[in-house]
């Protein structure tokens, strides 16, 4: 069946056609739309504070993707993934700031863009080790397994010994002009914007095309019943161990890209509450990509909204914000409770339903 | 009744008001990123609480030259990225100066408030926020200068020189054992924390220094509830003083470990951990006949004791949190005022010289104080351009016959004027 359900009239009539990237000339309209909103309408209208809001919203999609590919693709539940993104961030700043890069490497601003490569690869292989245990356990045990990952690299590795590298604590700091693409220097929240906006287009076109692949069916195959899928053939060690790198990756990319968005680090940036967070970002977004996306959006977003509607409640009630910041906390649970209770398949049903009704109106069954 | 129908155009009302009061607004503005519900808020909230009254103080005294100030503040859980976003948020409002809390924001903040040359003045004393200039380390690397960031207070590694110090002066020469052989000491911090491991560089040096022999560091958790293993591990070195770095429950903890044990050092504690709550959760191990001697660093005076303003602290936190009683606050609180007035102050100055702008504040303001004097028992502030160590010592107190009591204020500039000038800035 389709991905998508086709307006009234349209059909299919080969698989390849089935699977599509852009189906009807409408979708793909739709989504030169989106692009060009991103890419041209974002950075023209929102401001400095919104940009990096949007910033924030992009390093969240970044890294609930890859809990989404373990979790959403593969059933490999996970509380660990802000081990994966402290990989990536520190990987990209040991090789800018300690790597002998050749001069021409460094003249042509490549060393950025190559350690974002590198730190998707280290992270990738960071996650498989972690992964290992799922060829013995899964569920309940595979949680704990996965706690290990944050407790072992983020506690114990990184704040035990990489982060002293940096000479200023326990802190990291890129001084201004370290993080180049090119001949363009990444020292403005725009300029950090695009950086972002670009990796998640290619993150996500990537995503995309894997999960319609035979790979991305063998994951869904064994999230849905492990044993059904090995008996038709496929070796579920190698798909748990390969959707570990890949969501490990995806953790890489977005560890890197946070470099460039703060020029600093240290290991209280990927505590244990991240790996949490991620993984209520996609309970509240739901199944796939867009799940990922909206529950980013929506996490980051509404929190930011929520405090705009405190700041002039203050005027009239000052200790609105001591009692607010108790709600905003009591926020991110609730908000997972009432998703799971009133919408448990998540923002990106409701985001289907509503895309569905216009793709058959008027004519809806 | 629909309560949609009622909520969605109130919520709209509250936001639509919210930023135009935002956009209309006209006075100075001034922000604030806390902690209040965080992993540091046990102490972030006396510390944020104590802030927002003291700008109250601050506007009742005339605010800026007769300009109000509205502080605006937020909580950021002790979440890094969070902390970016606040950031970007009060600087959309147009605040002049930002009031910060800890290591994790400051930290995360620091480039890019250097960057938008935005006065960030927290309560993260670390010895390398105090070069505004670029500088190179003793081991030869290569750091960035760090002109935005600023304190009122001591930095944790004149807090740990000077609480060396003052157990050496004072305490030391009353040991059976003095004269006969080195003095002996431990450090027990949490290793993997930028708070608590800072100025570790500075006692090993100053120990040195002063001649002690040093035993091995134990790692202690900031949330640590028992410390026994490496009490035990303390025992066969026998530390005559422990130097502790980590927060006031963990330091609690060590603390009653060691008098449980039988480990009979005396203690001396960084600001962070050295407040009213220690001599209540370190029960007998610092009330009972046979108490531990426990020392400390206290930048600032205790909430109500005794000196100069702290009348203005204790009066404005029973008119603005009169639920909260005095026996319930800390010290926090006048931390929060140091900060506050040395920022009042240099807002005052940078107004006056008309360049009420984040350079203004810095050069024209700051950088122009030389031993101000805020009170509390905080040391005198001077900034330079090239220095941003507030003060050249630290007021350090013991816990003696239930109450805090002055030991000495230790200048490391007056006793050591060649190391303080050239050797131990930014580290």
């Amino acid at each position: 069946m389709s991905r998508v359900w086709l307006p009234c009239g349209d059909y299919h009539q080969r698989y390849a056609e089935d699977q599509g990237w852009w189906q009807t000339n409408v979708i793909k309209g739709k989504m030169i739309l989106l692009l060009l909103i991103v890419f041209v309408v974002f950075p023209l209208v929102l401001d400095e504070y919104w940009i990096g809001v949007a910033n924030m919203v992009g390093y969240t999609i970044l890294g609930a993707l890859g809990v989404q590919l373990l979790i959403g693709y593969a059933g490999l539940i996970t509380l660990g993934h802000a081990a994966f993104i402290a990989v990536g961030a520190y990987t990209s700043t040991l090789l800018i700031l300690k790597f002998p890069w050749p001069q021409l490497i460094l003249d042509w601003g490549l060393a950025f863009p190559i350690s974002i490569l590198v730190a998707a690869i280290v992270a990738g292989l960071w996650s498989v080790l972690f992964g290992l245990p799922s060829a013995r356990v899964k569920g309940f045990y595979l949680i704990l397994t996965t706690m290990a990952a944050q407790f072992i690299t983020v506690d114990f590795i990184l704040t035990q010994y990489v982060s002293k590298i940096g000479g200023r604590g326990q802190a990291f700091s890129l001084p201004p002009g370290t993080i180049k693409i090119g001949p363009w220097v990444i020292d403005t929240d725009l300029k950090v914007y695009f950086v972002m906006i670009t990796l998640l287009a290619l993150t996500v076109m990537i995503m995309a095309n894997l999960l319609r692949s035979r790979v991305g069916r063998a994951w869904i195959a064994i999230r849905d019943n492990d044993i059904a899928a090995e008996t038709l053939g496929i070796n579920i060690i190698w798909y748990k161990l390969l959707n570990f790198f890949v969501a490990g990756f995806i953790g890489g990319i977005a560890g890197a890209f946070w470099v460039s968005n703060c020029a600093a680090l240290s290991p209280e940036h990927f505590s244990w509450f991240l790996s949490l967070w991620l993984v209520g970002v996609i309970l509240i977004g739901g199944a796939g990509i867009e799940g990922a996306i909206f529950g980013s959006i929506f996490m980051v977003v509404v929190m930011e909204l929520l405090q705009m509607v405190a700041i002039p409640l203050s005027e009239y009630w000052p200790k609105i914000m001591f009692s607010f910041a108790f709600v905003k906390e009591m926020a991110f649970g609730l908000a997972i409770c009432a998703f799971l209770i009133y919408e448990p398949r998540g923002l990106s049903y409701r985001w289907w339903q509503v895309k569905n009704y216009f793709n058959l109106w008027p004519f809806s069954y | 009744m629909n309560v949609k129908k009622i909520l969605i155009p109130v919520l709209a009302f509250v936001f639509l008001f919210g930023l135009s009061s935002m956009a209309l607004a006209k006075t100075i503005k001034v922000g604030g990123i806390m902690d209040t519900t965080g992993a540091t808020s046990d102490v972030g909230k006396d510390y944020a609480i104590g802030m927002a009254e003291a700008f109250h103080y601050i506007n009742d005294m005339g605010g800026i030259n007769g300009k109000k100030i509205k502080y605006i503040w937020f909580d950021y859980g002790y979440r890094i990225p969070e902390a970016l976003t606040k950031y970007k948020l009060l600087k959309r409002m147009g605040v002049l100066a930002i009031m910060g809390w800890g290591t994790g924001d400051t930290e995360a903040l620091s480039p890019t408030v250097n960057k938008d040359k935005m006065p960030y003045v927290s309560a993260s004393y670390s010895a390398h926020l105090t070069r505004p200039v670029d500088w190179v380390g003793r081991d030869g690397k290569k750091h960035g200068g760090t002109g935005y960031n600023l304190f009122f207070s001591s930095d944790y590694s004149t807090n740990a020189r000077s609480c060396l110090t003052a157990w050496f002066d004072k305490k030391w020469p009353k040991h059976p054992d003095y004269g006969k052989r080195k003095p002996r000491l431990a450090c027990s911090y949490m290793f993997p924390s930028p708070y608590a491991s800072a100025p570790i560089a500075a006692i090993k040096d100053h120990a040195k220094l002063l001649g002690f022999d040093v035993g091995p560091d134990q790692d202690v958790s900031l949330f640590a509830l028992d410390t026994k293993s490496q009490i035990m591990a303390l025992q066969k070195f026998k530390p005559d003083v422990i130097w502790h770095g980590n927060t006031t429950m963990s330091v609690s903890a060590t603390i009653r470990d060691c008098y449980a044990l039988g480990l009979r050092a005396d203690h001396i504690v960084n600001n962070w951990g050295y407040d009213e709550n220690l001599p209540r959760l370190a029960g007998a191990a610092m009330n009972a006949a046979d108490a531990l001697l426990v020392m400390g660093a206290t930048p600032i005076k205790f909430f109500g004791q005794p000196s100069d303003n702290m009348d203005n602290v204790v009066e404005y936190a029973k008119k603005y949190n009169p639920g909260i009683p005095a026996s319930k606050r800390l010290n926090r609180t006048p931390q929060a005022w140091g900060d506050a007035l040395a920022v009042w102050e240099a807002m005052k100055r940078a107004d006056k010289a008309g360049d009420l702008t984040g350079p203004g504040i810095m050069k024209k303001g700051f950088e122009t104080m030389r031993n101000f004097h805020i009170g509390l028992g905080a040391g005198d502030l001077t900034y330079t351009p090239t220095d941003h160590r507030a003060t050249t010592g630290c007021l350090v107190q013991e816990y003696k016959n239930g109450k805090f009591q002055e030991v000495e204020f230790v200048d490391l500039k007056a006793r050591w004027p060649k190391q303080w000038a050239s050797e131990w800035h930014g580290w």
